[in-house]
């Protein structure tokens, strides 16, 4: 045990060094911000002053691991960032403690001014209340485990990856992620949010492409990262825009005035319709961000990224965005029922699209990776439909379960990628090295590309030499391999598929309880069938990865992770499996202690938001909805029993259907066998990709080649040149020097002007005075163009 | 010219006199230290004069010259763009063999005639300054004799120039014709109303002017030369034609179309609003898949231009703050970029392949780290002084109800500007090349590396906190 403990040694001097640090900044912070708060609540408010804190904890982090990481033990590293995240906890969880002390009034701490244009302000100011608290807790916490898991897993990922060095960048990356976050979510005003927003975007483009240099044919992480960027850049255009129309609309970018605002709005013709623009672009930036239909194409690639960012940044945080903005814009969708309408569809039918795509897919993190974009679906769509509480709820437990699929996912590739070292070893040496014990880097270059997401092909493969560390068709048996692992993978999975009392089972049931009683018949009925997919494809997962015996060697020889792993595991499993607890409902006339806490904590943020009250009768339908969603419900128990039958149902068929089976890694998917061709068509994605692809991939890359590469090299510099210019300019040369010289002035001086026209020709050709006449040429066209317009159209 | 008039422009004296001091000294004995010594100080001397010419009771000095507020600002940008230059131009110089005193003498003048167009109000100083600049912008871009790029950048420079000169001229002269004056208050007084038959020859002169800057601006469809000559010249002297000269002539432009309402001549708007739309998506597009760092920010720039342009057409109050501030931003970023590749490249040629920047961020951090900030701030990440000078233009823009280009401004810059981020890439996430570092390439000497230092800060500073800056512009502009 000492040896265990000794390991985590290393971080005791980090996080002290930090927390004195802390105790040193938060002595002049308070007394610097105390009077930006608004006095008159006592004392209780006191920790608002320390928000800055909340920011500045990751960014002295990545500063200290950009200065001395290069020199530092990897545990430091680790530490200082894991550390620095924790202290962002800590303030969070002040900030609760102080709105406490407030009666849960809401907050501005302002810092500092940022931007002032005209009649625009956008300070660098912090919204602290129930909303943003909310996501700063879920931010930090879970951040801070998976900082701490990440000690461990980077440690075997760099050393698999051959380059030990990159160790420090990686948790640079992520306390950048996390101060970009966290921005995001505290910002008090629309523009400081987009800085986050933006900030996000690339953080998650770092560290998709973290492993540049690997996947698929050496490019593939590349690709998935300038994937992730391009396609929710488009996103970002979009919340840009909507960012404008907001100003141009309320004059304003704070929350509360716009919102205020909002609440005084004259909902004219006009007036609906630039409100109705509004929420459609944010709803378009959401589905960038939080990767929906049609932009969601994003997020499968990016699995390329090591597994804590997947948990981190492609489960739990960055791509809740969406919903936290969506929420936080209540008051808008409460004037634009039609946009709100839309985002219950596109939620819902992301929620079924993603997760039929999720039942057939072979790799572990890719299955997870479409129950994400699935499960925020439900959460998109419970916002759509008025049921915010529902929606970051959902939001709050799909952050602890999913991270905890997420790294025990993770645990499950390392044990699976050991075992294959370990069995290669057996192989040849015919000894065994101490399990667990590191494996240089050379000896795991078979394994070197299982960041990659992304290989084609997959489905029919049989045992190959380079074994696929993430290919659940290599796996199985692990129960009893995995002590640790395979019970937090079984919260996990029970609590994704929605059973009671996994935390998963209450804000899913609040969501289809919103559903039904606004008696969105579309919306419930998606997503009931999308839960049934998620128990399908959860069971069917178990049982691949953990029943039956085991389908390889490498699976043979699995190992259990490190401590450093299975603690954070252990924690986020408790929270996956105690979450609910956040918002019980009343069961049949019975409040359980502590129900609708998060429900009645949120309402003072959402329930104080200016409504539909003036709004018109459309918008008051939506408001309504709203304030009934806020009120956490009596328990449904005809939803209960819906949602109980079917998350049963389908973790039942996925376990009857996969017991056993497939027996051997190149067996065939049994669901082949009752779905037939079906199963092709979402095994590949009912081909989302090829036609996002066709559709945007390719043009993009075409216009880029075309006037890269075609227009401004091969045309102008090439073709154009030698061909037309080169041509005209030698045919008239030969015809000055031919016909004029020789025919007309009858070759009087022999033939010198004409071979003088050549060398001037090649000349010309070789010097490219050819292209300056093109040039002219083409200013000319312009001239033409500008004075043609100007002189006839007018 | 009253004693007023010679305060008013003292910054453009202390400029004339020392190109002519220089050139003495030169004349008496060779020493580049000296000599870049004696340009840095006299172009702080003339900043120094800037409060003195504010103070001036003359304003319009001569027909010609008008040394006003909005001038002053832009003649300060422009001096301290200048300064930037010449230090970037000493350490890159350095570099090469061969005497470069006349360097700096050309670097004068050319400023000289960047202050001329700013402060100019008449057609005749209008042509003057621009011919003081481009004369010495021919002989800058051709700098380096011995590199066959670098004169055949200047030749193309020189006969496109040329071209669009002409246009220019014809332009001026068609108004002339029509209006009987030169001056720009009295065009924009005697200009007949929108719509008239005498309108026509206004028009179609505008339409020719607007070539002849639209060259100097590089906007499509006249922006051919600038992959070219940003590729051929020597990287300060790319940094001066970005910056400088183009700064320059968009003060110009704004100065010479604002009190024209061109809002009420809908073609002239159509046309100004098509060829910001062509240089957006031209220059986005183009720079995708360049494999050349200096061409990509030549098309990079071009879209930049184009962006200035939307700010143009917006012409508020605000607009009239957002032009000033994107310059400056874009000022800052563009000289940091073609500082760093002027750090980066050695006496055999500039640092123009990703190749140079393979590893940079191991090799030396605190360059890879400026480059980084720089492209960062041309892609428009917010807090680099490019995302709120994007911001501020959109703004401009949305408030004046300019949608489309806005609307294509930033698609296009959501969609087009990947390509920055493939540099920062290759000098984060590469391994650096095998090849032995040469001592040039290793080295960003002490006056290049304090500029790029500065200018890094500034262009964190214009993102974070810059509303100390919007102040200043909207009370010495704006007013």
């Amino acid at each position: 045990m000492p040896d265990r403990l000794r390991q985590y040694r290393p971080l005791l001097l980090p996080v002290a060094g930090l927390l004195a640090a802390a105790a040193l900044l938060a002595v002049p912070a308070v007394g610097w911000a105390a009077p930006a708060v608004q006095e008159g609540h006592g004392g209780g408010g006191a920790f608002f002053g320390l928000m800055p804190l909340l920011i500045l904890f990751p960014v002295l982090g990545l500063l200290i691991n950009i200065a001395w990481g290069r020199r530092l033990d990897e545990k430091w590293v680790g530490g200082i960032a894991s550390g620095a995240a924790a202290l962002s906890f800590v303030i969070a969880v002040l900030q609760w403690v102080s709105l406490r002390a407030v009666g849960y009034e809401a907050q501005t701490v302002y810092l500092a001014d940022w931007l002032a244009i005209g009649e625009l302000r956008a300070p660098w100011a912090f919204q602290v209340d129930t909303l943003s608290v909310t996501m700063m807790l879920v931010v930090t916490g879970v951040g801070t485990l998976i900082h701490v898991y990440a000690i461990g897993y980077m440690h075997e990922d760099v050393r698999a990856n051959g380059d030990p060095a990159r160790f420090p960048r990686f948790f640079v990356y992520m306390n950048l992620f996390l101060a970009a976050m966290l921005i995001l979510v505290s910002g008090d005003n629309y523009l400081t949010m987009f800085v986050g927003w933006e900030g996000v975007g690339l953080c998650s483009y770092l560290l998709i492409s973290f492993w540049l240099e690997k996947g698929a044919g050496g490019i593939g992480n590349a690709r998935a990262g300038r994937k992730a960027f391009v396609v929710t850049r488009i996103g970002d255009w979009a919340m840009l825009l909507a960012i404008f129309l907001i100003f141009w609309t309320f004059g304003s970018l704070n929350y509360q005035e716009v919102f205020g605002a909002a609440a005084s709005f004259r909902l004219d013709a006009q007036g609906q319709w630039v409100v109705t623009a509004i929420t459609l672009l944010i709803l378009m930036a959401t589905t960038g961000k939080s990767a929906q239909l049609p932009l969601y194409v994003w997020l499968p690639d990016a699995m390329a990224g090591p597994t804590p960012v997947s948990a981190l940044i492609h489960a739990a945080t960055m791509v809740t965005a969406g919903i936290y903005i969506i929420a936080r814009s209540n008051a808008l969708y409460a004037l634009a029922p039609f946009s709100a309408g839309a985002v219950a569809v596109v939620g819902a039918a992301t929620a079924i699209f993603a997760g039929s795509i999720a039942i057939a897919q072979f790799d572990i993190k890719k299955v997870l990776a479409y129950s994400t974009i699935s499960q925020l679906g439900f959460m998109v769509a419970a916002v759509g439909l008025g049921g915010y509480v529902a929606g970051m709820f959902h939001l709050v437990t799909h952050a602890f379960f999913k991270a905890l699929l997420f790294l025990s996912a993770g645990s499950v590739i390392h044990a699976v990628e050991h075992g294959h070292h370990h069995a290669a070893a057996h192989h040849t040496a015919g000894g065994s090295g101490p399990a667990g014990d590191h494996v240089p880097a050379q000896a795991h270059g078979g394994a070197a590309g299982h960041v990659d997401a992304g290989k084609p092909g997959q489905e029919d493969h049989g045992e190959h030499d380079a074994l696929d560390p993430q290919d659940m068709r290599n796996m199985g048996g692990l129960w009893n391999r995995l002590p640790v692992t395979k019970w937090v993978y079984l919260v996990g999975a029970l609590a994704l598929a929605g059973i009671v009392p996994f935390s998963g089972f209450w804000s899913k049931d609040e969501i289809l309880h919103d559903a039904l009683g606004q008696q969105n018949w579309l919306v419930f009925g998606l997503l009931t069938v999308a839960a049934f997919f998620t128990a399908f494809y959860m069971g069917r997962q178990l049982m691949m990865v953990f029943a039956g015996q085991p389908r390889t060697e490498a699976a043979r020889h699995a190992v259990e992770s490190r401590p450093l792993m299975t603690i954070p595991l252990i924690i986020l499993a408790a929270l996956a499996l105690f979450g609910g607890l956040f918002n019980l409902p009343s069961i049949a006339g019975w409040t359980p202690p502590g129900a609708h806490a998060l429900g009645d904590w949120l309402d003072h943020t959402l329930g104080a938001a200016p409504g539909g009250e003036h709004a018109g009768e459309a918008a008051e339908a939506a408001a309504g909805a709203h304030a009934g969603a806020a009120q956490a419900p009596e328990l449904n128990l005809m939803v209960a029993g819906i949602s109980t039958v079917v998350a049963l149902g389908g973790l039942g068929a996925g376990a009857a259907l996969y017991r056993g089976r497939p027996a051997t890694a190149g067996e065939r998917d049994p669901l082949r066998g009752v779905l037939g061709a079906g199963f092709t068509l979402i095994k590949d994605k009912w081909y989302g990709d090829e036609l996002s692809d066709l559709l945007v991939i390719r043009p993009y890359n075409w216009l880029a080649h075309v006037s890269a590469d075609l227009i401004d090299w091969r045309f102008w510099h090439d073709w154009f040149h030698n061909t037309v210019i080169g041509g005209i300019f030698n045919g008239f040369a030969r015809f000055s020097a031919d016909f004029l010289d020789l025919g007309v002035v009858d070759g009087l001086i022999s033939q010198a002007p004409a071979v003088l026209a050549r060398a001037v020709a090649d000349g010309f050709r070789r010097f490219q005075t050819g292209y300056v006449r093109y040039y002219a040429l083409i200013v000319f066209v312009g001239v033409v163009a500008v004075l043609g317009y100007l002189l006839f159209v007018r | 010219m009253t004693t007023g008039g010679l305060i008013a422009l003292s910054p453009l004296i202390v400029l004339a006199a020392a190109t002519v001091g220089v050139m003495l000294v030169i004349a008496l004995d060779r020493d580049h230290k000296r000599t870049a010594a004696l340009t840095l100080a006299s172009l702080v001397v003339a900043l120094l004069a800037l409060p003195i010419a504010a103070s001036a009771t003359t304003r319009q000095v001569t027909p010609l010259l008008v040394v006003d507020d909005y001038a002053l600002f832009y003649i300060g940008l422009t001096l301290a763009a200048t300064f930037a230059v010449a230090a970037l131009s000493y350490s890159y110089l350095e570099n090469l063999a061969g005497q470069h005193d006349e360097y700096y003498l050309l670097l004068l003048s050319a400023t000289l005639g960047a202050c001329v167009l700013i402060a100019s109000n008449h057609f005749v100083s209008f042509f003057l300054g621009l011919e003081i600049l481009s004369v010495s912008l021919y002989a800058l871009i051709g700098y380096v004799r011995t590199r066959q790029a670098c004169i055949e950048a200047a030749l193309k420079y020189l006969i496109l120039g040329a071209a669009s000169a002409a246009a220019l001229l014809f332009g001026m002269a068609l108004i002339y014709a029509e209006l009987g004056t030169m001056d720009y208050a009295q065009i924009a007084a005697a200009r007949p109303p929108p719509g008239s038959a005498d309108a026509v020859l206004l028009l179609v002169g505008w339409g020719l002017m607007l070539v002849g800057i639209g060259f100097k601006l590089a906007l499509v469809p006249f922006h051919l030369w600038a992959p070219d000559v940003y590729q051929g010249a020597p990287a300060p002297v790319t940094a001066f034609v970005s910056t400088v000269s183009k700064g320059a002539m968009f003060a110009l432009l704004v100065r010479f179309f604002a009190p024209m309402n061109i809002h009420a001549y809908p073609s002239l708007v159509v046309v100004i609003a098509a060829i910001a739309v062509a240089s957006m998506l031209v220059g986005n597009f183009s720079a995708l898949l360049q494999t050349s760092v200096k061409r990509l920010l030549a098309f990079s720039s071009i879209a930049h231009l184009g962006y200035l342009l939307v700010a143009f057409l917006a012409s508020g109050a605000l607009a009239v703050a957002a032009v000033p501030f994107y310059l400056v931003a874009y000022f800052a970023a563009t000289l940091g970029a073609f500082g760093v590749v002027g750090a980066r490249s050695g006496p055999d040629g500039d640092a123009d392949g990703f190749e140079a920047y393979r590893g940079l961020s191991r090799r030396n951090p605190w360059l890879a780290a400026a480059f980084t900030a720089m492209l960062l701030s041309l892609l428009g990440i917010p807090l680099t002084g490019g995302f709120v000078a994007k911001f501020y233009v959109g703004l401009a823009a949305v408030q004046s109800a300019v949608w489309i280009p806005v609307f294509v401004m930033f698609l296009s810059g959501a969609l087009g500007l990947f390509y920055y981020m493939r540099i920062v890439v290759i000098m984060y996430m590469r391994a650096p090349a095998d090849q032995p570092i040469t001592p040039a390439a290793s080295l960003a000497s002490r006056p290049s590396g304090a500029v790029l230092a500065i200018l890094t800060l500034l262009v964190v500073w214009l993102g974070v906190f810059p509303a100390l800056f919007i102040e200043i512009i909207q009370t010495w502009i704006a007013r």
